[in-house]
């Protein structure tokens, strides 16, 4: 990202040096600033992740790292006073602070700062892999006091702060960030499509009033004609939202069951074998297959294990323009997948491609845009072209096409198969695998429980601010005015930030200003 | 003690014969172009700082005229006056010298909305701004209408880029020449006026329209963006023709605060200030608005008005069936007229007369000028840096309504800003720019130049994101000092600020060493309710916190060590209620602050910049060349990459200018040397 560097080696180190020590820790708060997803709190908190893999695998990494992680290894463990040798692996029970139930049994690890990954006191536990064990504990950690979860890329940028990272890394720190928060955003998406995402917003859309309404009363309240009874209202709504939020915090069955694994969409125009390639990779008649275009009308989603990894399949609806209003909207179902997906297979009927190589990869190139218009050049990994159909083909073009088209730069790795008669489909597997398996290393992907974490902080705040807006009702509304505005920043850390504009635009939308 | 006294009407003469023939110079440091609020503001603050400055006006006995309403501050607005003054500007020291009521509004909501506001008297108010602007040295003011700006050809070293030179006058006479322009034209900026179906061209009612001149230099050889906005004015009414017994008495506060942090009391005693009335509108009221829609153009035509501060024809149409707000406003102590705050008004006059009849107190009621309505254009504000000149023409500055605000405050602080940074650039000084975080003004401008205008922009707290810690009451903490740095506060009022800000200090030292146990508060104090539950020792600060807890209290169970500090009674009990919150902003606002002192180069080419950019942020980047990181991570689609990237960049290429220049210097030095050696190797 930095092609500078070459030319100007030397004064690139020396600049990173300068970065590192006097102006990196306004780098890290910039990074930490953006929009509603992340977070622009100062280093002084204490940030948890899970930084392994998920899946099934035998062992999580828990990392902790900030000034309150030897609090939180204390309250973790069961630790009174002494903290253990640093740097030492230590088994242990792990347990609830609030409820003293143990979670698991583990090790735990002790790195004082400055040695340590970020250069800070920093704490790892290994527990048990599966998501029940590590969700319980990220909780855990999240109830401890100045404890919230980890941001995209945030350890990443406190290493970086703390001159902990080497020149190539701190090349790929940009790059980084864009993968996490891109896993972020989507993982956001798929949460706010369903059930809790309208909760959310419909909490946030009556917070946005009740901020609009006491900014109305504040800003024109003395001039103008707001009916009476406005904050009477607004008291209310505070009172009835707080108590939703504290109960949603409360009751955990609540909420939908969030979807576990790497999201695998198959994406593709209609009779291209979709729903055969689901077939046959779950190896069960999953969805219905026929000659009949457009048989596939809504999402079919089935859970699979790939070479171990958690993978959630969907087949979707064939892509193509129709005046049915019921595939008309299978269509926009499917595109919405497409764009939450992890990986998406693109099946294309081969006997439709060009007989001239170079002809058939433009056409493949034009099909990727069409369908996958936000695929951006270096992300053909997020892609598998998988060609159908090869039984209709003469055995020497499938030979042709399958040696060419690896060659041609630019394309995602292209895999040929046929559904009809499982012909290369063990090439196929061993590709699909890798993908999903690299995928899986990437913490946040496909990973519910740190999102769950993540909004349990940020409703908490929410809860507490509606609590600010309460105790300063009737001493001073403009501090309880930044109650609510402080409740909105923390649920838009969720649903989306809301700007200062929004918030005029109801006024005027609900009252008559004259003055 | 109210400091200002004014000269004697006589002298106002000399201001008068100041006529083209008799200026005394062709070439001046800043020309202020507008003598209204902006301008004023701006010709006081540009000398202030120490530059040779020339306000050019049409009409010299105009400047200070309050052309629409007879008031100045409000919630938000107040806030401003008061910045404004603590950078020694002039309106607020002007309000407290012509107000005629005085009210603090939001009394009730707490200090951090507190909008402190003045009914005005239009003649007081004029006299004042033009004895202090006649008083000010190193100020000449010049009555003239200006024809044409002078700008250069662009370099072609930075091609598009124009530097301003100076003004020809319409009177044909030699052009005037200046470092820095600031122009501060209001509405006559392409201004058309409206009454009924009668249009003309104006920028207001009894005025010249402006030359032509001017916006084509604007518009088309400085290629400037323009837009069109509308406003107002309603009728003004005669005094004796309204049966006021038949609205609501608005008494003003009965001890008047004065704006000023100079000032301890107004110019208008208590007793002598002036009430307001209040009254509603009636269904007839909504008939003659229908009626007469037809024959009403301004309302008909497609231009963006302000949804706050509308016309009564919008106001019935858009919440029709329901009574509007009627504030009949005194114009003056002398004045026989009165002004119907919230009836500006653009349909045929006999339509006026027959609607303003519909309300009960103004039955037989006479109007005195109609109402009309002006269409004007505004130079999109984006084209400007956060130091108000533009982008694209060095020594260029805009303020006031032709940057597409409304309101007398908002003009007055863009008029400060834009005056002061025109005066810097005169004198060689480096910009100054104001961040949001400290101030109402740096919202302001923050919000103009990053996000344009789409409807006149009018300042409201909720823009503050810091609303708590930019209160009225502390604006001369969070400003004097930094103005007196800049130069445009002068050092009386920096005395003066110092002074309350170490007394603040010691009083809060004092309040914080007071620390008692919770029982012995209750024994001492036992109408707050201290509550008991509480183990530790509390402080006076943190008892002071409490609702009914006031400094005179604690002062009179410590009078040894708080007695002295009783004049700031009011501020430190301010100071200790929002002290939590204020440190809680703290954090947030240093990390904007460092943004902000981050300035991005204004000549990146952001399409061929080598660094990873997605096309979409480049086009942003490119649109809005944010003058600073911290407006860059403002810009909607900014993606933390990106802004690591740009982070990246800039201080790459900083380092890398500051080898080359090293390595230029090494290499100059090493030649000198060969030179050296030469000369002693040359045989003689």
């Amino acid at each position: 990202m930095l092609p500078l560097r070459s030319v100007y080696g030397g004064i690139f180190r020396a600049a990173i040096r300068k970065l590192q020590t006097s102006r990196s820790p306004c780098l890290h708060r910039l990074l930490s600033t953006r929009d509603g997803l992340q977070v622009g709190l100062a280093d002084a908190d204490t940030i948890f992740a899970l930084s392994s893999g998920h899946g099934r695998c035998g062992v999580a990494v828990v990392r902790v790292s900030g000034p309150a992680s030897a609090t939180a290894l204390r309250r973790m463990v069961g630790l009174t006073h002494r903290l253990p040798p640093p740097r030492t692996a230590l088994l242990r029970s792990i347990t609830d602070p609030c409820s003293k139930e143990v979670l698991d049994r583990g090790l735990v690890l002790w790195f004082p700062a400055p040695h340590s990954f970020t250069g800070e006191d920093s704490v790892e536990f290994h527990i048990h892999g599966g998501p029940a064990v590590t969700t319980a504990v990220l909780q855990a950690l999240g109830s401890v006091p100045g404890m919230r979860p980890a941001e995209a890329g945030e350890f990443t940028r406190r290493a970086f702060q703390a001159g902990k990272l080497d020149l190539t890394e701190v090349e790929g720190l940009g790059d980084l960030i864009h993968a996490e928060t891109e896993a972020q955003r989507r993982q956001a998406l798929r949460q706010m499509s369903g059930e809790l995402g309208r909760l959310y917003q419909d909490w946030s859309h009556k917070l946005k009033r009740c901020l609009a309404h006491v900014e109305a009363f504040i800003d024109f309240s003395e001039d103008e004609l707001i009916e009476d009874g406005v904050l009477e209202r607004v008291d209310r709504s505070v009172c009835d939202l707080q108590a939703e939020v504290k109960q949603h915090l409360k009751d955990e069955r609540r909420g939908e069951r969030l979807r576990c694994g790497v999201q695998v969409v198959i994406a593709g125009a209609t009779n291209a074998g979709k729903s055969s390639l689901l077939n046959t990779l779950c190896q069960r008649p999953a969805a219905i297959v026929s000659p009949i275009a457009g048989t596939t009308r809504d999402v079919v989603e089935t859970a699979l294990d790939i070479g171990g990894f958690p993978v959630l399949l969907s087949d979707t609806a064939g892509l193509r323009d129709s005046s049915d209003l019921v595939e008309q909207e299978g269509v926009r179902r499917a595109r919405e997948r497409v764009h939450q997906a992890d990986l998406t297979l693109l099946v294309v009927d081969s006997t439709r491609l060009p007989s001239d190589v170079q002809q058939a990869a433009d056409f493949l190139s034009d099909h990727l845009r069409t369908v996958l218009p936000s695929l951006k050049q270096p992300e053909t990994e997020k892609c598998l072209l998988v060609l159908n159909k090869t039984d209709l083909l003469p055995e020497a073009q499938t030979q042709k096409l399958q040696q060419e088209l690896r060659r041609v730069s630019g394309l995602p790795a292209v895999c040929l198969i046929s559904c009809q008669t499982n012909e290369g489909l063990k090439d196929f597997l061993t590709v699909l695998q890798s993908s999903v398996k690299t995928l899986c290393g990437d913490p946040l992907c496909g990973a519910p429980t740190l999102t769950q974490a993540r909004h349990r902080a940020h409703l908490q705040q929410c809860a507490a601010a509606l609590a600010q807006y309460q105790r300063y009702r009737d001493a001073d509304l403009a501090l309880a005015a930044e109650g609510v505005r402080l409740a909105l920043t923390s649920l838009g850390r969720i649903t989306g930030r809301v700007g200062a504009e929004e918030i005029l635009d109801i006024i005027f939308k609900d009252f008559c200003i004259g003055k | 003690m109210l400091t200002q006294k004014l000269p004697a009407v006589q002298s106002f003469l000399p201001l008068v014969s100041r006529r083209v023939g008799h200026l005394s110079s062709r070439r001046y440091d800043v020309i202020v172009v507008g003598g209204g609020h902006a301008g004023t503001e701006a010709a006081a603050a540009a000398a202030r700082v120490g530059a040779d400055t020339l306000l050019v006006t049409q009409k010299i006995h105009t400047v200070g005229a309050l052309s629409c309403n007879p008031s100045l501050g409000g919630v938000g607005k107040g806030h401003l006056v008061r910045e404004i003054d603590a950078l020694d500007g002039l309106c607020g020291r002007a309000g407290d010298w012509a107000g005629i009521h005085f009210s603090i509004l939001n009394r009730s909501k707490g200090p951090a909305v507190w909008g402190p506001r003045a009914q005005l008297d239009r003649q007081r108010y004029r006299e004042f701004i033009q004895s202090e602007l006649l008083s000010t040295p190193r100020l000449t003011v010049l009555e003239g209408s200006v024809e044409e700006l002078l700008v250069t050809e662009p370099n072609p070293d930075e091609p598009g880029r124009h530097r301003v030179t100076g003004i020809r006058l319409a009177d044909g006479s030699q052009p005037i020449s200046a470092a820095s322009v600031v122009l501060t034209t209001g509405t006559f900026l392409s201004g058309s006026l409206f009454v009924g179906q009668t249009t003309s061209p104006g920028g207001r009612i009894g005025d010249a329209p402006s030359g032509a001149g001017l916006t084509h230099t604007l518009r088309e050889r400085l290629g400037l963006k323009v837009g069109r906005l509308r406003t107002g004015t309603p009728p003004r009414i005669v005094k004796h023709s309204v049966d006021l017994s038949l609205a609501t008495l608005h008494p003003p506060d009965s001890r008047p605060t004065p704006f000023s942090f100079m000032n301890t009391r107004t110019r208008c005693e208590p007793e002598e200030q002036l009430p307001c009335h209040l009254t509603l509108t009636t269904p007839g009221v909504e008939r003659i608005v229908r009626e007469s829609l037809h024959l009403n153009c301004h309302i008909q035509q497609d231009t963006k008005g302000p949804r706050y501060c509308p016309s009564i024809e919008s106001r019935v149409m858009r919440f029709p069936g329901r009574s509007h707000q009627v504030w009949l406003e005194p114009e003056g102590v002398t004045s026989d007229l009165l002004y119907p705050q919230g009836l500006s008004m653009t349909m045929p006059p006999d339509a006026q007369l027959r609607l303003i009849r519909e309300i009960p107190p103004m039955r037989r009621a006479e109007i005195h000028t109609p109402g009309y309505g002006v269409q004007y254009d505004f130079v999109c504000p984006t084209q400007l840096s956060p130091s108000l000149q533009v982008k694209n023409t060095q020594g260029l500055f805009l303020a006031g309504q032709i940057n597409g605000t409304t309101g007398y405050e908002e003009a007055a602080a863009q008029g400060l800003w834009a005056g002061l940074n025109g005066a810097r650039r005169s004198l060689s000084m480096p910009p100054a720019a104001l961040s949001r975080t400290e101030s109402y003004i740096g919202v302001l401008i923050d919000d103009l130049v990053s996000r344009g205008v789409t409807e006149p922009y009018r300042m409201f707290t909720s823009r503050a994101e810091f609303r708590t810690s930019l209160r009225p009451d502390n604006a001369d903490l969070r400003l004097t000092p930094k103005g007196f740095e800049l130069g445009c506060v002068l050092s009386p009022r920096y005395q003066e600020a110092v002074r309350v800000e170490s007394s603040l200090r010691e009083a809060m030292a004092a309040l914080q060493a007071v620390r008692l146990s919770t029982t012995s508060w209750r024994k001492m104090l036992p109408d707050i309710g201290v509550s008991d539950n509480k183990s530790s020792l509390m402080t006076g600060m943190e008892i002071l916190q409490y609702k009914d807890a006031s400094f005179e209290m604690l002062a009179s169970v410590f009078p040894e060590t708080l007695s002295a500090y009783m004049e700031f009674s009011q501020r430190l009990k301010i100071e200790a209620v929002y002290k939590p919150h204020c440190d809680l902003n703290r954090r947030e606002i240093e990390r904007i602050q460092k943004e902000e002192n981050m300035s991005l180069p204004q000549d990146i080419d952001y399409v061929s910049l080598p660094v990873s950019l997605s096309l979409e942020v480049r086009e942003i980047l490119e649109r809005a060349r944010p003058s600073t990181l911290g407006a860059a991570t403002r810009l909607e689609g900014m993606t933390p990459a990106a802004i690591v990237a740009l982070f990246n960049y800039v201080h790459f290429t900083e380092k890398q200018e500051k080898t080359m220049q090293r390595n230029q210097r090494n290499q100059k030095e090493d030649r000198d040397e060969d030179l050296c050696s030469t000369n002693v190797s040359l045989p003689r």
